[in-house]
């Protein structure tokens, strides 16, 4: 019952994580993934303090700015140019979607001891870390649009973010830098790719681009 | 002794607490869409005006109509006597009294008679809001049991005056809180699920429920609605305030105290939320539930998650 700091915020970032399931607002949905990296950036202070390592607390400090502040911004600056407020799932109705992700982190839980590294000593952040994997997929899979879908990869970036923070015992500095600049080129790539579709075909509905001829 | 003194306290509280709580919703509501509106002991006026009146009984109603009132009180009233909404004022021999599924089955007995009584009158409406009613009751009953369930698995017992007497992990009560507040506004039939003033034929769910009672068959009725928002409102309050650690610690009285407020302020909030929230359509009802159950199953999965 007693859960140490950063299960509790590990925990909390999976129940955004999940609540980001039911949200068809983008708006919503992105501040909710920028608390949720804001909850990894605590973590990662957390991890820091733990480990009485002092760049864990720089790389904080990147996480915050850059994903929890620069590219949810940059997201709804381009969404609100576009003129998107609201994306509804494809096939699948958002009470659904909801009930899947908490599924994905039922998914979770079962597949702890498979995945929890034993000397890290930490299951749990292991378990909601593969949550968060599922959950990203989920979003990424039921999502029409395709700024959606860059919510759920941030999703699924977080999710190994969590599991290489928790079940190692510190990875290089120069390896999670550079994995934070890649995501972020990433989403700048995609932002341009949706930019352009949205100007070739004056939507960026991915459902119906099954047939991308002309 | 002195708690013996707070219950009795509480038991004439009762008559009042509840009424202004329907009071204070509606003015802050008011105040909300720049209105003066009606003073906040309005719900005491319109009560006294009901019990007065005389009652119209539809030519098709039968003993379950004339009944529906009473028992849907009496049930309301032995609920909100058994639940600690208002922090554990029963002595603790009483604890197996106040057993959480106990209460929910009891709140369901009262809407059960309210459904065969709204059907019963033979007014058309009366069927469509018990159909609605229903639903809602069906999707949110669950959602209500795996959370408080949460809490029980938590504390390690079903008792509810157990359970509000003993720290509750934080993030479980959390959960749990936010979950009890948006089934809470489901059950009560609030806005978004419902708008409680509307007289709209296509919308309604409670209003069209009892549009054929009137007189003090409306009053009662009326009143057991009042006593269920409180019991709902105050449980939602007991479980968000054990977030602060410090809480259960309290003697009984500041407790007490500090619930009433929470309690009168969980309502302003809820005014405020309905003045800038709009009713959803019915088809999404379902959708806003799944949020509470979700937010009940994911406190349940941390309660059992093994360390």
């Amino acid at each position: 019952m007693n859960f140490s700091l950063i299960e509790i915020l590990a925990a909390g970032s999976a129940t955004l994580a999940v609540l980001m399931c039911g949200i068809t607002s983008l708006k919503a949905q992105l501040q909710a993934l920028a608390c949720q990296t804001a909850l990894f950036a605590g973590i990662c202070v957390l991890v820091g303090i733990q480990q009485h390592a002092e760049h864990f607390l720089i790389l904080a400090l990147v996480i915050f700015l850059l994903k929890a502040i620069g590219i949810p911004l940059f997201l709804g600056w381009s969404s609100q140019r576009m003129g998107i407020q609201r994306d509804t799932g494809v096939t699948l109705n958002p009470g659904i979607t909801l009930m899947m992700g908490f599924g994905a982190l039922l998914a979770g839980y079962f597949l702890t001891p498979q995945f929890a590294v034993q000397s890290a000593g930490n299951p749990i952040c292991a378990g909601i870390s593969l949550a968060l994997l599922f959950i990203g997929m989920l979003l990424m899979i039921t999502r029409r649009l395709a700024i959606s879908q860059v919510v759920g990869f941030l999703v699924m970036e977080n999710g190994i973010f969590l599991y290489g923070l928790t079940q190692t015992h510190g990875m290089p500095h120069l390896v999670e830098m550079a994995a934070i600049f890649e995501v972020l080129i990433a989403v700048l790539i995609a932002g341009l790719v949706i930019f352009r579709i949205n100007r070739s075909f004056e939507h960026i509905d991915v459902s119906k681009m099954r047939t991308l001829r002309h | 002794m002195n708690n013996y003194l707070l219950l009795l306290f509480n038991l004439i509280n009762l008559i009042f607490i509840p009424l202004l709580l329907m009071g204070v919703i509606r003015k802050v509501k008011a105040l909300m869409q720049n209105r003066i509106g009606s003073p906040i002991l309005q719900p005491f006026y319109d009560l006294a005006k009901f019990l007065r009146k005389s009652e119209t009984i539809s030519q098709t109603a039968s003993w379950v109509f004339l009944w529906n009132p009473l028992i849907g009180l009496g049930v309301a009233v032995i609920a909100v006597l058994l639940v600690p909404w208002a922090g554990p004022l029963l002595p603790p021999s009483w604890a197996p009294a106040t057993n959480f599924l106990l209460i929910i089955y009891l709140l369901s007995l009262g809407k059960f008679f309210a459904m065969l009584s709204a059907m019963d009158t033979g007014s058309a409406f009366g069927g469509i809001g018990a159909s609605r009613e229903a639903t809602i009751s069906m999707l949110a009953e669950p959602a209500l049991i795996i959370g408080l369930g949460a809490l029980a698995l938590g504390n390690g017992s079903t008792d509810l005056l157990t359970i509000f007497s003993n720290p509750s992990n934080p993030f479980i009560a959390g959960l749990v809180g936010a979950a009890l507040v948006i089934l809470a506004l489901a059950e009560l039939s609030r806005i978004p699920v419902d708008d409680p003033t509307t007289h709209l034929e296509l919308t309604m769910v409670h209003e069209a429920m009892i549009l054929e009672n009137s007189g003090p068959n409306l009053a009662l009725t009326e009143y057991a609605v009042a006593l269920r928002s409180c019991l709902f409102f105050g449980l939602a309050m007991q479980t968000l305030m054990h977030i602060a650690p410090g809480f259960y610690q309290l003697e009984l009285f500041p407790r007490y105290i500090i619930s009433l407020a929470g309690l009168l302020g969980l309502g302003a909030l809820v005014a405020v939320a309905e003045g800038v929230m709009v009713k959803l359509k019915w088809r999404s009802v379902p959708n806003f539930l799944a949020f509470g159950t979700v937010l009940s199953l994911l406190a349940a999965l941390i309660a059992v998650w093994p360390k």
